[in-house]
């Protein structure tokens, strides 16, 4: 028997700090590349000393709020996401985005970067806002007529169903009907209703 | 007495002398190198130990390529192009092999082109191009494309956005066939004449393939639940004898073997085969526990009855994680045999079907890690093989 499976059967005496670290740790390793840590380590780097003149740090007296939010999260991705950054891939709303961010390539949440073409159709997923404790239907439309941007790529899986479930299936290229190439550049994540 | 006058005897013994000393000369002196002829090397027939890597190569997709690859040696040993979320199947007899890849006339622009290449394996030249009314353009997964157990028949799923399963006859080179499989993807291929799909309402769509271009249709039981724990598509399967082993997110396995009436086995736990208790579904999905996940998450040893799948800890929603580990399991006994940690979480496994098999597993800087299937010794290393290697295909798995 090798010592993690030990681990495992012991699992109810592990604290639920330990777990949510390792899945966290574990979550995190197993979606990032060592230059996409690079880059947020220098991105961090870059904006600490600004938190304190943004108003984003006074928010902090909502924190027990925000907690409170969190605690209702339907999935492990929205019980940790953020609402600050959508350039990372804990952004709330990339839950079951698959790819390129074209916040990264010269677009953004729900714009594609000049040279490309949205897809009218796309996969949908269903993302927990921690901000205002609702969850969202999200459109993830890709842009398409230029090959991979390939800046910062995420994988969120929430929802994410094989592709006999089509609309839910986020490797799928969806770049029917561009008139373009329907060659893949990056995914938005449009905001398309409330979900609950 | 001598026959020759002293001059010249003095004169022969000179040129004695400098024949000796130029010929050491020689001798010492790297040869002068010959005259070459260019060539182009021609492969050995394919030991079991040599295996097609696919790389998707995610940073530029329309680059992909398939990898020939010595995994005795850990050396490439050709590659043949395959563009954008291409698919390559082996022939049952390993001679050729078939890449389902889409380009477009002018790169990224132009008239595009789905296509099947068809390869000598030993040559990698080309020996058809067959063009295709359609493929779908989908991250490749090995059931987007399957061959039949004699190999005359090649399956291509397409999404246009409409499903559908093009086959093509391998000898004629033409498309024979378009089934259209509403509400469901991919293709099991099964025997000579026949697939299965997996549909989105939890059944299995059945098609066996008929002369003069038609196909009979069946559908079996709804045998799982879509919505709270979906089967994967990379799940292993044998065309030889429709043997297929679907597992779910959560770690069901359903023994299944497919036909025109496809029989669903009830399923078994791969958690409990470990001695542990069921992993949840999404109905809880916070729960932390030993799951399956991956890309190409499982590989079946035919002949031990063995099957390897990449298992990690994590929560519901965590199924294309990369694998810590590489569990066992004998596939009669529902027990698992081995448990493999790897040093390099993986998200792709594969098997030789030898007596000696061989395990490759990958990382997310396309290196390729060949293993020892019965220890899970690190054999050697491939640094940098490719990009982003996402299956393999040994031959006889079909």
């Amino acid at each position: 028997m090798l010592p993690s499976e030990h681990t495992q059967k012991t699992e109810q005496d592990v604290s639920l700090f330990d777990r949510m670290t390792e899945s966290v740790l574990r979550h995190f390793a197993g979606r990032t590349s060592r230059r996409g840590v690079v880059a947020r380590l220098g991105g961090l780097a870059a904006a600490v000393p600004l938190f304190p003149l943004l108003p984003v740090s006074r928010a902090s007296a909502a924190a027990p709020a925000a907690g409170k939010a969190a605690s209702k999260a339907p999935t492990p991705f929205g019980a940790k996401a953020q609402v600050k950054d959508a350039n990372a891939c804990d952004y709330w709303r990339y839950c079951a985005i698959d790819g390129n961010l074209c916040t990264s390539c010269g677009g953004g949440v729900h714009s594609c970067p000049p040279g490309t073409a949205p897809s009218p159709t796309s996969w949908i997923g269903s993302c927990y806002n921690p901000q205002d404790g609702n969850s969202y239907m999200i459109a993830y439309r890709d842009c398409c007529g230029q090959d991979s941007c390939n800046e910062v790529t995420c994988l969120g899986t929430d929802g994410d169903q094989p592709s006999y479930r089509p609309m839910a299936n986020n490797d799928i290229i969806w770049c029917f009907g561009t008139g373009t190439s329907e060659m893949y550049n990056c995914s938005t994540a449009a905001v398309v209703g409330k979900a609950s | 007495m001598s026959l020759l006058s002293p001059r010249k005897s003095w004169l022969g013994l000179l040129l004695g002398s400098a024949a000796f000393f130029s010929a050491a000369t020689v001798q010492a002196a790297e040869p002068v190198l010959q005259t070459e002829q260019s060539d182009v090397v021609t492969l050995k027939p394919y030991s079991p130990h040599t295996i097609l890597v696919e790389d998707a190569v995610y940073t530029h997709n329309k680059d992909g390529r398939v990898d020939v690859v010595d995994a005795d040696r850990g050396v490439l040993l050709g590659m043949v192009q395959a563009a954008y979320n291409p698919n390559m199947v082996l022939s049952p007899d390993a001679s050729h092999f078939y890449v389902g890849e889409t380009t477009w006339e002018r790169g990224n622009r132009g008239a595009r082109n789905d296509l099947l290449a068809e390869y000598d394996s030993q040559t990698l030249k080309l020996t058809a191009d067959e063009k295709l009314p359609s493929r779908a353009l989908v991250t490749p997964k090995r059931n987007d494309m399957a061959i039949s157990a004699d190999g005359a028949r090649v399956y291509v799923y397409q999404m246009s956005p409409a499903n559908a399963v093009q086959v093509v006859d391998t000898k004629e080179h033409k498309v024979t066939h378009t089934v259209e499989i509403p509400g469901c993807a991919l293709a099991y291929a099964w025997g000579n004449a026949g697939f299965s799909s997996l549909c989105g309402d939890g059944t299995l769509s059945n098609v066996s393939v008929e002369a003069d271009g038609k196909a009979s249709v069946t559908h079996s039981a709804a045998f799982f639940a879509p919505d709270k724990d979906g089967i994967f598509e990379q799940s292993p399967s044998v065309a030889k004898d429709g043997a297929t082993y679907f597992i779910s997110y959560s770690g069901k396995v359903y023994p299944t073997i497919l036909s025109a009436n496809s029989v669903v086995q009830p399923a078994w736990s791969l958690q409990e085969g470990a001695g542990l208790k069921p992993a949840s579904d999404a109905t809880a999905p916070f729960e932390v526990t030993w799951r399956p996940g991956g890309w190409q998450m499982s590989a079946l040893h035919k002949d031990t009855h063995e099957l390897y799948v990449l298992m990690h800890r994590g929560t519901f929603w965590t199924h294309k994680d990369a694998g810590a580990e590489v569990w066992v399991y004998n596939t009669d006994t529902h027990k698992r045999i081995r448990r493999m940690p790897l040093k390099v979480a993986s998200t792709m496994v594969g098997v030789t079907q030898d007596a000696s098999p061989l395990m490759f597993t990958t990382d997310d800087s396309g290196d390729f890690f060949i293993s020892d299937a019965r220890t899970g010794k690190l054999l050697r290393t491939m640094k940098g093989l490719g990009t982003s290697l996402i299956f393999t295909v040994a031959p006889g798995e079909g």
